[in-house]
């Protein structure tokens, strides 16, 4: 138990963080990504997972990303027929990619973010306090 | 009997908090950094009896052992390789902040006590660093 194990923790969560996201840019980046033959399907979105797992050095729960799972709900279809992935009644399967849902879910990884930030700094301050207490 | 310095009541009392401090550090960085996985509940370390430790003299402030965070459950996990002997104690999470997936972090809860706990271990330095002073200006030289 000391504030390094603390800075792990937290980096485990920082790293959790930007993995989820990394899966939100890729949401976003495909939000426009058709298939190009009628069979096909567009890009299908993609949810991040966080696993706890006990770190057995440190002796504490730490955060790790878990598996990068996929939305199943239904592709949104737009009337478009002279689009090579066209049906026979000229819809166009579009990603189910919402941007307002991504945006929230960014805002919400980057307050996540920003609190394991705040825990770093917290935690290094407290450390240079000891080492105040040498400088008598 | 001799005596170190470090087990001197007030010193001895001081480090315990400053023990104190440093593990429950460890476990809200826990909770901040699990702030978003599904079914975690937010822990806290049950703070020490420092009265206790008063009323039982400067032998029960040396053991730190005793000075350990109270283990309810037997389930709970001993912190950081038992070093301090500690257990976490479960805080009660409030229902209506839980989300969905059964996370029942409130970020804005954790930051608080992290601010709390950084203060009062800065507290506990100053008085450390005083208390050597103390015996600086015993022994004859001019305190920092």
């Amino acid at each position: 138990m000391d504030f390094l194990s603390t800075l792990k923790i937290a980096a485990s969560g920082l790293r959790a963080q930007s993995g989820r996201m990394r899966v939100i840019a890729e949401n976003l980046a495909n939000a426009d990504s058709t298939a190009t033959t009628p069979q096909g399907e567009p890009y299908r979105r993609r949810v991040p997972t966080f696993v706890s797992e006990l770190n057995r050095e440190i002796g504490a729960q730490v955060v790790r990303p878990g598996r990068i799972l996929t939305d199943r709900s239904d592709f949104k279809s737009r009337y478009e027929p002279g689009h090579p992935a066209a049906d026979a009644k000229g819809y166009v399967k579009t990603p189910n990619v919402n941007p307002l849902i991504e945006s929230m879910d960014m805002r919400e990884a980057q307050r996540s973010y920003e609190a394991n930030l705040n825990v770093v700094s917290s935690t290094r301050r407290m450390l240079m306090r000891t080492l105040d207490i040498l400088k008598g | 009997m001799p005596m170190s310095m470090t087990d001197l009541p007030l010193l001895a009392a001081l480090k315990v908090k400053m023990k104190w401090h440093q593990g429950r550090q460890q476990v809200l960085a826990e909770n901040v950094a699990n702030a978003d996985t599904p079914n975690f509940r937010a822990r806290d370390l049950v703070a020490p009896d420092f009265r206790k430790m008063l009323s039982g003299g400067a032998g029960a402030v040396a053991s730190s052992a005793a000075m350990g965070p109270a283990r309810t459950n037997a389930a709970h996990l001993g912190g950081g390789g038992g070093k301090l002997g500690a257990g976490m104690a479960v805080t009660k999470a409030d229902d209506w902040e839980k989300t969905p997936e059964g996370n029942a972090v409130v970020l804005e809860d954790q930051m608080l006590k992290i601010s709390e706990n950084q203060m009062d271990y800065q507290l506990a330095t100053t008085l450390y660093s005083r208390g050597l002073g103390l015996l600086k200006t015993a022994i004859g030289r001019r305190s920092g």
